[in-house]
C-alpha cells in the first residue's frame, strides 16, 4: 500500500476508535429504570450480604479486585449512604461470587442496583453513577414528602467532585 | 465525610482490601497508554507501507513494555517514571489514587495481544502484525483517551467465565 493510502487507513482507524469511546463514554453512568412489573425481592442472603439492607433504601454496588472506578464509586455510594438516613450501601465483590455476576447478568464493574426499602430493584446504573443522579434517585423514592433540601444538605461537598 | 465504620462489606476481602503495589496516580497508566498508542499507529503504517521488517521489530519492542509493565508493575514501567519525573510535577495533585492492580492487569492483556501479532509475524505472517497493532491500538487510546479500562471489562468476564477469580465459600 502506498504511504497515502496508508495514512488515510491510520486516520480511519482512530476515527472508529473516537466513535467507540464517545459511545462508552454516553453509556458511563446511565440510569435504567427496573418496570415494575418485573421486580423481584431481594434479601442480604441474595448478594452474599452479611448486613441488613437499609430501611429506606439500599444501593447495592457489584465490584471486582481489578476495577479501576470501583473504588471511587464505593466512597461515593457509601457517602451518600452515611449522609441519608435508613440508606445503605452494600459493595458486592464479584471476583469470589461468579453466580451472582450470572445472575444479575452483571457486564461491567461498577455496577449499581437501587433497591428500595422493601428489596425491590427500582434502578440499575451501570459504570461509575453520578452523584446528583443516586440522590436524586433516593428522592424519588422516598416520595415528594422527602425531597427537601434538607436532606440532600447533610451531604458534604464532594473532594473528588468532577 | 465517610467513615469506615458505616461502610457494609458484603464479602471479604472487599475491593478496597489492601492493594498488593504501591497506588498510582490514574493519570499516570493513562499518560503511558497514549506513548503506547501513538506507537501502535506507527506500527500499523510501517505494516500497511510494506515495511514489515521494522513493523515487527517495533512491535517487539512494545511487547516486551508491556512485559515490563505486567511483571514489574506500572509504576516501575519506564513511561511511569517518565510520568512521575516529568508530567506530574506539572500537574494538579490527583484528585485520588489508584489501586496498581487494573493498570498491570491491562498491560498484561496488552502483552497477550501483542505477543500473538509478535509470533505470526515470525513465522511469517506479516499481515497480523498490523492487526494486532490495530487491536492493541483500540485499547490503548480508549484507556487513554476515554479512561476505559478493558483490562477491568475483560477481568469481569473472566470471573464469569469462571477462568479467573474463586469460587464462593463453602461455608
Amino acid at each position: 500500500m502506498n504511504p497515502f493510502g496508508a495514512a488515510l487507513v491510520v486516520v480511519a482507524l482512530v476515527a472508529v476508535a473516537t466513535v467507540l469511546g464517545l459511545v462508552y463514554r454516553s453509556r458511563q453512568g446511565l440510569f435504567r429504570d427496573v418496570a415494575d412489573t418485573e421486580t423481584t425481592v431481594l434479601t442480604p442472603a441474595d448478594v452474599g450480604s452479611q448486613v441488613p439492607f437499609g430501611p429506606a433504601a439500599t444501593l447495592v454496588q457489584f465490584s471486582t479486585e481489578f476495577c479501576s472506578r470501583c473504588p471511587g464509586t464505593h466512597r461515593l455510594l457509601s457517602q451518600i449512604a452515611d449522609g441519608r438516613p435508613g440508606v445503605a450501601h452494600v459493595d458486592v465483590d464479584l471476583t469470589h461470587r461468579a453466580d451472582l455476576a450470572n445472575r444479575f447478568g452483571v457486564l461491567q464493574t461498577p455496577t449499581t442496583l437501587i433497591l428500595d426499602g422493601a428489596g425491590r430493584v427500582h434502578a440499575r446504573v451501570g459504570g461509575a453513577p453520578h452523584r446528583a443522579d443516586v440522590l436524586r434517585h433516593l428522592d424519588h423514592l422516598a416520595g415528594p414528602e422527602s425531597a427537601n433540601p434538607l436532606t440532600a444538605s447533610h451531604l458534604p461537598g464532594s473532594p473528588h467532585a468532577q | 465525610m465517610p467513615s469506615d465504620s458505616s461502610e457494609n462489606r458484603a464479602t471479604t476481602p472487599s475491593p478496597a482490601a489492601p492493594p498488593r503495589r504501591a497506588p498510582v496516580d490514574p493519570r499516570g497508566p493513562r499518560f503511558s497508554a497514549a506513548i503506547t498508542a501513538v506507537l501502535l499507529l506507527v506500527v500499523i503504517f510501517l505494516s500497511l507501507t510494506g515495511a514489515s521488517v521494522a513493523a515487527l521489530v517495533l512491535l517487539a519492542a512494545i511487547a516486551a513494555l508491556f512485559a515490563w509493565g505486567a511483571f514489574a508493575g506500572v509504576g516501575r514501567h519506564p513511561y511511569g517514571l517518565l510520568f512521575k519525573r516529568f508530567v506530574r510535577p506539572r500537574l494538579a495533585p490527583p484528585a485520588e489514587l489508584e489501586d496498581a492492580a487494573p493498570p498491570t492487569f491491562a498491560q498484561g492483556v496488552g502483552l497477550f495481544v501483542t505477543v500473538i501479532g509478535v509470533v505470526l509475524g515470525l513465522f511469517g505472517l506479516a499481515p497480523a502484525v498490523g492487526i494486532a497493532a490495530g487491536f492493541a491500538f483500540i485499547a490503548a487510546f480508549l484507556n487513554s483517551v476515554f479512561d476505559y479500562c478493558l483490562g477491568c471489562q475483560l477481568y469481569l468476564l473472566l470471573v464469569r467465565a469462571r477462568i479467573l477469580g474463586r469460587s464462593p465459600a463453602a461455608a
